[in-house]
């Protein structure tokens, strides 16, 4: 992993002030650096040569203000990254949800939104500590390091070469040991992951183990289970620690090699103790940076990881980016241009029929053809089922009429194509996951719209075979408080909130009654008969022989071949 | 996600705080080591510290002392010490890190086995909303956070507080004034930083958590309903909706910037007064009577810089001491040392040790195997029972389904009839009263098939044997053809095939197969059946329906399925309805 990625400063621009803050104060506290060892080693060789207390209080005093100003920047700089992880997990939030909902919900469908989700909120939360703890110590070593060198190198020869030596050795070793440890974390990893998520499969599966007896023999499990953890995963730190141990040598050694150097050149009066003490105090401030950059590199890993997930996401398909982005815009300037016709043409044509047409749809995911060469007409006043085994491409369907995916062959309603991208208007829709928000009941049913009709809400929740629940029952994240049972209802009622209010030509329901007793799908067979008999395309996807039997017509979908 | 929904609850369910603090400390004990196997990795980290100020100490002296240009044999010593306290600084850090790890993984066998031995007698249902899968997760990373207790927190400040001591000892051996300046810095820096730290970080945290809880959820409807928010034209107004969560999020977090660095600055400020502080009493000192040389001078002057140094890890391992402190808070609220009145204890009225009754053998249609007479059940913390008034005989080989209102209570009834939850009323298996068996002693005899049925990360094998550890593997391929899967376990390569974690490998309706393989293998003589086709689609569903319930008329098993999916009425004896809940 690259310890910085320059596509931060691309997506973030927080990060490119951040980063010149951060210098401008690391560059500071640099200074304070040398201004502070340099006060020191002064006050104190004078002091050993007899100055007086009073005849130094004037540089004593410079070195209580060079100490409150490096506090200050210390402060200045926590701030400074904190402000900076603040503003840059808000940009790149942002951005993902704008790429989210530009892409729409056919490309989410492709990641697991469950990780989208938690990848902005609690993953970007692993940036805090790289920007608090591992970028400031980058921009230091960067920064800091080699205007110490400099000085030494001015001040006392002998001893800048020697740090100059020692330091390649950091990041050698640590490439080296970091090789080996990644040939043996390799070995180990998978095993330790199963380890580590065993403890957890068995806590999880306790009831099931309970009801087969065989909960008191998990103790001996759960020991060697943690002991075989234990065994190998100090089989790992015993390697990954080597690296910590370098970088300690490698600065504490430097440190030995230039006070002894030091010690014996100022033995034969070849060296001022002046020179020598502050040499000795820059030498240890050179290694600071570098020795942090490792050691927080681990706390920074995570923030990282997760930036780099984020622009994975951003760039996913950056290539097609140009086409699939412009194609919404020509899509919807075609199907404007095509409603525009088929308006004008429909108004004498007689494809003005109120008729939802299928014509030689085939719809493409990948390799997958889940819809191939599909023609089916759906009329107004008629309560259709859409039946098919799994895997007969039911939902694709649904998800192609809702312009969500796009589709070979066409699409026509009353005369009009619709083309993939654009907004549906005449549909109201249920899909199989109830897909419920906080708030209301009733303000769920009445999603998109401003005001919320009271009488329309518990009609809808009646025909919904929901009639016994109350609307203003409010529910918690994403429709939490309600059983399974009663968010498809609701679900279903939103649907039929929509149809009415909006006076929808379509409505179409995925698997309504999957979760329904019977009574409750015999109210709602009522109630989709009544919604098809004002004059509406009521179309049902399910299996229930109480739906079939009341439909007026029937569409089966079959299993096509997979190319 | 669950973090604030689980912080939340934690609040809400954590009664007094004295209560809490009580059982926070007694799951703290559990994560710190024994003194026996803590000692050697705080043994190497306070000498490794130690040597990180002698390596100063020693060098400041040696070159003070060189300056003065005595016969090199004088100085041979020092440049001995400079030496080996830089190697042995780095040396026994590296032993500190490996000492102090072993110790906290050995600790975590200890740690995870004190809390199993907690859940175990409330499993399932007295873990209430902890059962759900990322409640669940949370709980048991809380338990691997509560490592970094002993490893994180105990140690750095153990050691840093060593370290002061024994620096403040050895300068004031050199000089006592200077010893008081350095231990009067150490005291209020550290006193200074802790208050900042735990006010300012506490208070910060304590205001953008609920923006973060809100911001979270606000994130999590929007791209998991991506779907229904742009078929219902609303999405736009729910990005702008998040857009201003966001902003205040963000708002908050400047504003409380400022306190952030507070502790840091606190330290380096006090590491320099500490120097000037030994400057100050440190050069009257070398020309009065009784005074001190110069390279003493020079060890007392440098010295607080180096144990300032080990101090800086004070703020960090005060902010992990925040974290394991609610995560300890968490493990103590979810797993309460007590077991609510409504969980059964395991060995109530009947010795664990003692020989279960010999299975009653059951002549078919003479004896109810099962009896519910008026039963009830509550869950833990409801004051309302889930489920009232059933009454039903299962004979062997009766088929009974069990049809109802969603949230009529129907799951809770399963969790009683297994004893996971005590009741109201009579249950009478074989005529005894199941109150007076032993809870294990019920479900050897009662199985269940449950909701989600619950794989565990290993092979199809595994995943079967627990159920009859002395089944062969033509028993298991047996089983297997019965529920319809013999063809799909040898399409994913046999008994070996494994499941993956919490069963992802495999589908709703093929989790329900599994664990009704489970329960033919178990040969239990009444098998409760919950809501198999929760999650699988209809097709499935029918299918599946019919196959345990066909499988169960071949064996004359009792069988009692829950469900308010419509079953054929060929397939089984009976239908019992459970009224809806009482409102």
């Amino acid at each position: 992993m690259r310890p910085f990625d320059p596509r931060l400063l691309r997506y973030a621009t927080a990060a490119r002030w951040f980063l010149l803050v951060g210098a401008l104060l690391g560059l500071a506290q640099t200074v304070t650096v040398i201004a502070f060892s340099w006060l020191l080693s002064q006050s104190v060789t004078l002091a050993v040569t007899g100055a007086s207390l009073a005849s130094l209080a004037g540089t004593i005093g410079t070195l209580a203000g060079v100490i409150v100003v490096r506090a200050v920047l210390v402060w200045l700089l926590e701030v400074a990254s904190t402000r900076g992880a603040a503003q840059v997990k808000s940009q790149l939030r942002r951005q993902v949800l704008d790429r989210v909902a530009e892409r729409g919900p056919d490309w989410l469908s492709g990641h697991a939104s469950a990780a989208v989700s938690t990848l902005v909120t609690q993953g970007l939360d692993a940036l805090d500590n790289y920007f608090a703890r591992y970028l400031p110590q980058l921009l230091l070593a960067a920064i800091s390091t080699p205007l110490l060198i400099l000085v030494m190198l001015s001040q006392d020869l002998p001893s800048g070469i020697t740090v100059i030596v020692v330091l390649p050795f950091i990041p050698v070793f640590m490439v080296l040991i970091g090789q080996a440890t990644q040939s043996v974390q390799r070995q180990q990893w998978e095993s330790l992951q199963r380890l580590s998520t065993g403890f957890l499969d068995l806590v999880g599966g306790l009831g099931t183990l309970k009801i087969y007896g065989r909960e008191r023999r998990q103790y001996a499990r759960v020991h060697s289970i943690t002991e075989d953890y234990r065994t190998r995963t100090m089989k790992v730190l015993r390697v990954s620690f080597l690296s910590g141990f370098v970088l300690e040598l490698a600065a504490s050694l430097s440190v030995a090699l230039v006070a002894v150097s030091i010690g014996l050149r100022l033995v034969d009066g070849s060296l001022a103790l002046g020179v020598g003490l502050f040499v000795l105090l820059l030498a240890p401030e050179a290694f600071l940076p570098v020795r942090q950059v490792g050691a927080q590199f681990h706390a920074a890993a995570d923030g990282l990881a997760a930036a780099e997930e984020v622009f994975a996401l951003l760039e996913d398909g950056d290539a097609g980016t140009a086409a699939s982005s412009s194609a919404p815009a020509a899509a919807s300037a075609a199907s404007a241009a095509a409603s525009a016709a088929a308006a004008s043409a429909g108004a004498s044509g007689p494809a003005e029929d109120g008729v939802l047409r299928f014509e030689h749809v085939t719809i493409r995911r990948g390799t997958d053809v889940p819809v191939q060469d599909f023609s089916a007409e759906f009329r107004p006043g008629e309560l259709a089922v859409v039946v098919g085994p799994s895997g007969a491409g039911k939902s694709s369907l649904v998800a192609a009429l809702q312009g969500f995916v796009p589709f070979d062959g066409r699409i026509v309603l009353n005369g009009a194509a619709q083309t993939p991208g654009t907004p549906r208007p005449w549909l109201a829709w249920a899909g199989q996951r109830p897909g419920l928000f906080q708030g209301t009941v009733a303000d769920n049913l009445a999603l998109g719209d401003a005001s919320v009709d009271l009488g329309t809400v518990l009609r809808s929740l009646e025909s919904a075979g929901a009639g016994d629940l109350d609307p203003a029952i409010v529910l918690g994240v994403a429709g939490e408080g309600l059983s399974g049972g009663q968010a498809q209802r609701v679900a279903t009622a939103r649907a039929v909130y929509r149809a009415t209010t909006h006076d929808c030509a379509v409505l179409v329901l995925d698997e309504p009654s999957s979760a329904l007793d019977e009574a409750a799908e015999t109210v709602l067979v009522v109630g989709l008969r009544r919604l098809a008999r004002e004059g509406r395309i009521v179309i049902v996807v399910s299996h229930r022989p109480a739906l079939r039997s009341a439909a007026d017509r029937i569409v089966a979908l079959t299993e096509v071949a997979h190319v | 996600m669950s973090d604030f929904r689980t912080t939340a609850k934690a609040r809400t369910v954590a009664g007094t705080p004295a209560a809490v603090s009580a059982e926070m400390r007694a799951v703290l004990r559990f994560a710190q080591p024994s003194a026996r196997h803590f000692a050697p990795g705080l043994a190497a980290g306070v000498l490794s510290a130690c040597f990180a100020v002698a390596l100063l100490a020693s060098s400041a002296w040696l070159i003070t002392r060189a300056a003065e240009q005595p016969p090199i044999m004088f100085l041979s010593m020092a440049v001995v010490g400079v030496r080996a306290f830089a190697l042995g600084r780095s040396a026994f850090r590296y032993l500190e890190r490996l000492a102090s790890h072993d110790a906290a993984f050995r600790q975590l066998a200890h740690l995870r086995l004190g809390v199993f031995a907690r859940i175990l007698p409330l499993a399932p249902a007295g873990l209430g909303g902890t059962s759900r899968g990322d409640l669940l997760s949370r709980l048991v990373r809380d338990v691997d956070d509560l490592q970094d207790f002993p490893l994180r927190v105990v140690q750095p400040l153990a050691t840093a507080g060593i370290l002061a001591s024994v620096s403040v000892l050895g300068v004031w051996l050199v000089l006592p004034a200077a010893g008081v300046t350095l231990a009067l810095s150490l005291l209020a820096g550290g006193l200074l930083a802790t208050i900042a730290s735990t006010v300012l970080s506490a208070r910060s945290e304590r205001l953008l958590a609920p923006l973060r809880g809100t911001l979270a959820g606000e994130v999590l409807e929007v791209v998991e309903n991506l779907d229904v928010l742009s078929a219902f034209g609303a999405l736009d107004a729910r990005l702008a909706t998040l857009a201003a969560a966001d902003d205040r999020l963000c708002r908050a977090s400047l504003r409380r910037s400022l306190g952030v660095g507070v502790q840091g600055a606190v330290l380096s400020l006090f590491a320099g007064l500490a120097t000037v502080g030994a400057l100050w009493v440190g050069i009257p000192a070398l020309s009065g009577p009784g005074g001190i040389s110069g390279p003493g001078f020079a060890v007392v002057v440098l010295v607080p810089m180096a144990v300032f140094e080990v101090f800086a890890v004070i703020p960090l391992a005060l902010g992990v001491w925040r974290q394991v402190r609610s995560s300890a808070a968490r493990v103590a609220s979810a797993v309460p040392t007590s077991v609510p009145a409504e969980i059964p204890a395991e060995s109530v009225n009947v010795p664990t040790d003692a020989p279960p009754d010999a299975p009653t053998t059951t002549s078919v249609g003479v004896r109810p195997v099962l009896e519910l007479t008026d039963v009830g059940a509550s869950w833990p913390g409801s004051a309302t029972p889930a489920v009232t008034g059933i009454t039903l005989r299962l004979a062997p080989g009766d088929r009974v389904h069990l049809a109802g209102p969603s949230g009529a209570g129907k799951t809770t009834l399963a969790q009683t009839l297994v004893r996971f939850l005590d009741y109201t009323g009579s249950y009478r298996l074989d005529g005894v009263e199941a109150r007076t068996l032993a809870p294990a002693e019920v479900r050897s005899r009662v199985g269940l098939c449950e909701q989600r049925p619950w794989l565990f990360d290993d092979s199809i094998r595994q995943n079967l044997l627990f159920a009859r550890e002395t089944a062969t593997d033509p028993d298991l391929l047996a089983v297997l053809d019965r529920v319809g899967l013999g063809d799909w376990a040898a399409r994913r390569g046999g008994l070996d095939a494994r499941v993956g974690e919490r069963g992802a490998l495999v589908s709703g309706g093929q989790a329900q197969r599994i664990a009704l393989a489970r329960a033919l293998l178990a040969d239990f003589p009444v098998l409760i059946v919950d809501e198999p086709t929760a999650n699988v689609d209809e097709e499935q569903g029918d299918r599946l329906v019919r196959d345990i319930l066909v499988t169960a008329q071949e064996d004359g098993r009792a069988v009692l399925l829950i469900s308010h999916t419509p079953v054929p009425d060929d397939l089984i004896t009976a239908r019992v309805v459970v009224p809806g809940p009482a409102r």
